[in-house]
């Protein structure tokens, strides 16, 4: 990953995605979310709310999430959920 | 709307007519009526044209459903099973498994899609049946309980469990090991297919299994049920409809005491009662859609508040127009009778007003107004 922004290339950096998603889990939340915390185990997370996190990243990041990616493990924390993007995006 | 769904109303009303009573009191719908509807794509109208369906957006789709489930809840019911099954189909199965199942339910093949078993009803966590994997085959086992539209199915939808995680798998019904037997007289719904479904070591080669393997159960039932509650959420408005029809007709011609029945106040007040909660349903059914057809977060919670909104207005409703409706209304097959034990289905199915209350209150704890 190069370190331009999205005003350059239009393209969402790795950290901007985090923030966004950070950003919009705190608001949805109401409480403090840091990158590695485990959103199901502190109980912020529900399936419900997993499947709006996964259109969320489909609205906003133009990717797909389906098939085998819809495992709950890869909505765990704030930084696996920034890798599935990555990784759908460059798929 | 686009032109398709227009023009198959009437389609729909003169292949319905005036049967939906007689077809309810039989508990069978014909078997070319979805077969017809099935090949012209309007039992699950949101598959994309690239498959050869209609590519309806959510809202034509939605207003579509109320059209029929206000003629008859059974044949609806079993456009909601045919609409969950390729919405499961298209959410979690690859490209080539979605060209030919896709393909497949738009051109008079009809699926189900079974989540509910004996021991696991509202807490789907506890399902047991399971889907394992055999050299070239997974091998599916398990009991599923009133699976809607099974009994006229060719493919049913099995979610398991896999391994440590969960999957679903299309098994074709003629499969050896697969036994559907119908539940016997449903409150209601009657002609929708329900059916017990037995998977004893039945065999189907292993790209049937939808998507990747290890997906987790709560996320795959909760994206699968997302049609599902959709579908049921605009049956009900049709319900709703299908009374407000009954009662305005009857309140304006039946006279008592000496003058018609809308004229007195109580009966005005049933009337006014049961418009506003098609109404509202309406709109809150109008809502998710939108939501769905933009790709919108809220969706997910706006498809559950249509859903609870929905069938809680259906159930009260469908009990209004009998109360007015009284003896006229009083009898199996008629449509109000037909519509107040339909509606307390929906209360039950695609989780129940109390499963919606638990997301919902979830949900409202992330209200923010400001």
């Amino acid at each position: 990953m190069t370190e331009q922004t999205t005003a350059e290339t239009g393209v969402p950096t790795p950290a901007e995605i985090e923030s966004h998603l950070l950003e919009f889990l705190e608001a949805r939340t109401k409480s403090a979310v840091s990158p590695d915390l485990d959103l199901f185990a502190s109980g912020l997370v529900s399936s419900m709310f997993a499947m709006e996190l996964v259109v969320l990243l489909e609205q906003r990041y133009g990717v797909a999430v389906v098939g085998g990616d819809l495992k709950l493990d890869n909505f765990r924390t704030v930084q696996r959920i920034t890798e599935l993007v990555l990784r759908l995006r460059d798929a | 709307m686009p032109e398709p769904l227009v023009a198959a109303r009437p389609l729909v009303r003169g292949l319905v007519g005036d049967k939906a009573g007689a077809w309810d009191l039989a508990g069978e719908l014909p078997a070319d009526l979805l077969t017809d509807l099935g090949a012209r794509g309007l039992l699950c109208a949101q598959v994309g044209t690239e498959y050869g369906g209609l590519g309806a957006s959510s809202l034509a789709n939605g207003e579509f459903t109320a059209f029929v489930g206000g003629l008859c809840s059974s044949l609806r019911s079993v456009m909601t099973s045919q609409g969950m099954a390729a919405w499961t189909i298209q959410r979690l199965g690859d490209a080539g498994q979605r060209a030919e199942h896709l393909r497949h339910l738009v051109s008079g093949g009809l699926a189900a899609v079974a989540f509910s078993e004996p021991d696991a009803g509202s807490d789907l966590s506890a399902m047991a049946a399971t889907i394992t994997p055999d050299g070239d085959d997974v091998v599916v086992t398990g009991r599923k309980v009133w699976t809607t539209a099974a009994a006229y199915a060719d493919r049913i939808v099995v979610f398991g469990r896999y391994g440590d995680g969960a999957a679903a798998v299309v098994v074709p019904v003629s499969r050896p090991g697969v036994r559907v037997t119908r539940v016997a007289d449903p409150l209601g719904c009657r002609a929708a297919g329900h059916a017990n479904v037995e998977l004893t070591d039945v065999r189907v080669p292993a790209g049937q299994v939808l998507g990747g393997t290890g997906q987790s159960l709560p996320l795959l039932v909760t994206a699968a049920l997302a049609y599902g509650r959709m579908s049921v959420a605009w049956g009900c408005v049709g319900i709703l409809r299908s009374c407000v029809e009954a009662v305005g007709a009857h309140a304006r011609e039946r006279r008592q005491f000496g003058t018609a029945l809308i004229e007195h106040q109580l009966v005005a007040r049933h009337m006014a009662e049961l418009y506003a909660d098609e109404r509202s349903a309406t709109l809150a059914c109008a809502h998710a859609s939108r939501c769905w057809d933009e790709g919108s977060p809220d969706m997910v919670a706006a498809t559950v508040l249509a859903k609870y909104t929905g069938s809680r207005h259906a159930a009260r409703g469908a009990a209004t127009a009998v109360q007015v409706l009284a003896s006229a209304g009083a009898r199996d097959g008629h449509a109000v009778a037909r519509a107040y034990r339909d509606a307390k289905l929906m209360e039950i199915i695609e989780g129940s007003s109390e499963i919606c209350q638990l997301m919902l209150s979830r949900h409202a704890l992330a209200a923010d107004y400001s």
